[in-house]
């Protein structure tokens, strides 16, 4: 499945699942960052270590592990 | 006449503290990024005969608190009594705010949604339907704007109305399969002789079946507990088989998800795409620039910081100058003359004169708070921190500790992990707090070419920010292995602050600062003087009469009043204390007034000025020398000069950052290595770095 590491800047997709655990998933969900929003891929450091998306106006910065925990579908 | 307690609650940065600021006379601190209050505030208003206790709490995103900072919030709202419950929202992300106000309707407490910031809602297009949102969430609704002060009273108001009124009826249910089991849940808890409440019972369900631990602890001593548990457990494992889910809180989350969705959809106008902050986050976080111009704005500040802040520093220390002859003339000749005239005065005028610095210093890490710049910094830095066990988030901490150490220690709450902010803690004194910069500006003046004195002050302050993601990369090594918390951190929109804003900031900024100077530092002044100038000494005295009567030109009689001021000065408690502590010094090449001043350091830094002042304002007859600064540069030698800088850098903050780390951190072990280690690395490097420049000759 594809994961929001596998986004292009810019693109948007639907958020199909969280695979992070607890605690991190509820801190995602409290975010926005939860099954059925939209999410766009805004930016990413250059080594791509930290990740900048946008879910329902919201801007949210991850790591790349947190970014890999975040299954997407294309719309 | 009843008090109305009120707590403010809502995600972070969605301005409650602003809020409350627009409606009382207080002076909260506001900044545009999460995570700005870390402690519950009171604020009381009056309105008529009518007293509100307004409690300002820590943003928290939701009940499922996760930072410290968040269980200080979470706390009150279970284990506190109060009123009413005032959610701020923020009208921009209205859909993500209400999937919490959910959260907080199942505590069943009179409560009120404030939607602020809807002045930025409206620029943009949007447009939300108040009516029809109160109608929905079965509360009432005000749409606000703490910046255009649009709407606060109407909060005021309704909270008034509220209190009298009986609390409105529930109109948010979840999916009735959910609610099928809350029933059953609620009926065994409202069997306890202790529960009375039944929509109290109905959140501890609905907390339970989230696998709560804070309510878990609480119902765990009930008689019924043993039955609950019996059939909580089954209700989560059917709910979990309908919904096919991982866990209840998954099911709820989207439960609540979606009636935001629906919600939102009813009663709000979206607005057109805002674009201003992309573009403007297409050049500062860049892939590529984004660092270099984070370094650049940094370097820019220390410039500022050291070139103009030093124009009107003559004028200012003319003024104190001119007061204290002025004083010295109408005061009663004696010691009140002398402690005053030569103690006090001179002595705060040495640190006042540093108000323009100061106030530069401030400015920029205010830009950088209310802009939303910092959460930019944030990310920017992840990666590089990461390196060295921290995470981006502890870049706001270790910032807010180049203004001064006591908030950045509170700021680490903002820190998950208790490892993680414990070495962020352990580090945050080798940000150099604005009190050291009065020391660095004037050790930099005297031992310094010029043209490079902002390069220096820059050099001192990320010399001292990299030594402390060193000495973070070794703790992290040798004393907590693990890695560190996962990084998930909002990013506000920017926010232009308003002129009129960042100058209240630095006029508070400059209150304070005047105030403890006048204060404080003229106590610490004060007993410095007395300590330098008793116990007299009537023989040395009698001696050196003798000799200057005797002396035949009017340089030996100069040299002879030089010689008298410094054995009386040496022959002072000072200077015994001093004679007591330049063993350990020596080394450094420190005569026994530095190592004076480096002590009374510790009180606060800005007294290491002070008491140089006091220390070397004897024995100088040199009309030439009049300033501290000529005189530094005459009697310390340059690299004795780099070795003070280099224990100011590193050695223990002053006492009250030292009582804010030994409040936050119970570990007794902990404090008293936290006491000592940072001492004892300023002594090491010190000592390197001046036996490095005496090997290349300097
Ligand atoms: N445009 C606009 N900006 C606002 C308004 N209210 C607050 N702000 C800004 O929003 C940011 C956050 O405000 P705070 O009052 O610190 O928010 P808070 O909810 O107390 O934040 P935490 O303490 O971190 O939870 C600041 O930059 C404010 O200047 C408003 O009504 N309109
Ligand atoms: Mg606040």
């Amino acid at each position: 499945m594809k994961s929001v590491l596998d986004m292009k800047i810019s693109e948007t997709a639907r958020i199909k699942r969280i695979t992070a655990q607890e605690p991190v998933k509820g801190r995602l969900t409290a975010m926005g960052i939860a099954k059925g929003n939209l999410i766009k891929l805004l930016d990413h450091t250059l080594k791509k270590q930290t990740w900048e998306v946008e879910v329902e106006g919201t801007r949210v910065a991850l790591r790349k592990e947190e970014a890999a925990s975040i299954m997407v579908e294309e719309i | 006449m009843k008090k109305i307690k009120v707590a403010m609650v809502g995600q972070p940065n969605v301005g409650k503290s602003s809020i409350i600021n627009s409606i009382s006379d207080a002076r909260l601190h506001v900044g545009n990024f999460a995570g700005v209050t870390v402690e519950k505030k009171e604020v009381l208003i009056k309105r008529g005969d009518k007293e509100i206790d307004i409690v300002d709490l820590p943003g928290i995103y939701s009940l499922n608190a996760y930072t410290p900072e968040e269980q200080v919030a979470k706390r009150y709202l279970i284990e506190e009594d109060y009123d009413i419950l005032v959610n701020v929202v923020d009208a921009n992300v209205l859909q993500r705010n209400l999937i919490f106000t959910m959260q907080l309707l199942d505590m069943g407490k009179k409560m009120i949604l404030v939607v602020n910031m809807i002045d930025e809602l409206e620029k943009a297009g949007g447009k939300i339907d108040d009516k029809r949102l109160s109608e929905l969430l079965g509360i009432p609704v005000v749409l606000a704007s703490a910046k255009e002060k649009r709407g606060v009273e109407n909060i005021v108001e309704k909270i008034l109305e509220l209190y009298d009124a009986p609390k409105p009826k529930r109109k948010i249910y979840y999916n009735e399969k959910i609610e099928y089991e809350i029933e059953k849940l609620k009926k065994i808890l409202l069997k306890s002789p202790h529960f009375h409440d039944p929509e109290l019972a109905r959140f501890y369900v609905i907390r339970l079946l989230e696998k709560d631990e804070d309510i878990y602890k609480i119902v765990h001593d009930l008689p019924i507990f043993l039955e609950l548990h019996e059939v909580l457990g089954e209700s989560i494992k059917r709910l979990k088989l309908e919904f096919d889910e991982d866990s209840v809180s998954d099911i709820l989350a989207d439960e609540r998800n979606s009636l935001a969705k629906s919600i939102v959809m009813q009663s709000m106008i979206m607005p057109q795409k805002e674009t201003l902050t992309d573009r403007i986050d297409k050049i500062l976080i860049h892939p590529v620039f984004g660092l270099p111009i984070f370094l650049f704005f940094m370097w820019t500040l220390f410039q500022l910081t050291f070139q103009v802040g030093s124009i009107p520093m003559e004028y200012i220390d003319q003024v104190f100058t001119n007061f204290g002859d002025w004083l010295k003339n109408i005061l009663p000749q004696g010691d009140l003359n002398s402690v005053i005239t030569e103690g006090v005065v001179p002595a705060v005028g040495a640190i006042v004169m540093f108000l323009p610095n100061i106030l530069i210093l401030f400015l920029g890490i205010n830009l950088l708070e209310q802009t939303g710049y910092m959460a930019r910094a944030a990310f920017l830095l992840d990666g590089f921190l990461k390196k060295f066990g921290l995470q981006g988030k502890a870049f706001i901490p270790l910032v807010s500790g180049f203004g001064c150490t006591v908030p950045a220690y509170m700021a680490a709450r903002t820190l998950k992990n208790p490892k993680d902010r414990l070495i962020t803690m352990l580090v945050l004194g080798f940000m150099n707090c604005s009190a050291r910069l009065p020391v660095y500006v004037l050790l930099i003046a005297a031992f310094f070419p010029a043209h490079n004195a902002g390069n220096v002050l820059f050099v001192i302050y990320i010399g001292g920010a990299l030594l402390g993601l060193l000495v973070a990369k070794i703790l992290r090594e040798l004393l907590f292995k693990g890695e560190p918390e996962p990084f998930v951190m909002e990013m506000p929109p920017y926010r232009f602050p308003s002129l009129k804003a960042l100058a209240m900031e630095l006029w508070i900024k400059a209150k304070i600062f005047i105030k403890k100077a006048g204060t404080f530092i003229a106590a610490a002044a004060m007993i410095v003087w007395f300590l330098s100038s008793y116990p007299k000494n009537p023989e040395l005295l009698a001696e050196y009469e003798a000799r200057i009567e005797a002396a035949v030109s009017e340089s030996q009689k100069k040299a002879l009043y030089n010689e008298l001021a410094a054995k009386e000065l040496e022959s002072s408690y000072l200077g015994k204390i001093g004679k007591f502590i330049e063993p350990v010094f020596e080394p450094l090449g420190f005569d026994w007034r530095l190592s004076v001043a480096t002590i009374s350091g510790l009180a606060a830094k800005e007294v290491i000025v002070s008491t140089l002042a006091t220390l070397y304002a004897v024995g100088e007859a040199d009309e030439t020398s009049s300033t501290l600064r000529a005189k530094l540069a005459q009697s310390v030698d340059f690299k004795t000069a780099v070795a003070l800088i280099v224990i100011i850098m590193i050695y223990s903050p002053c006492v009250a950052a030292m009582s804010t780390f030994y409040a936050e951190i119970p570990q007794w072990a902990w404090r008293g290595f936290y006491t000592v280690y940072p001492n004892v690395l300023a002594w090491l490097a010190a000592f390197t770095v001046y036996k490095i420049l005496e090997f290349v000759g300097l």
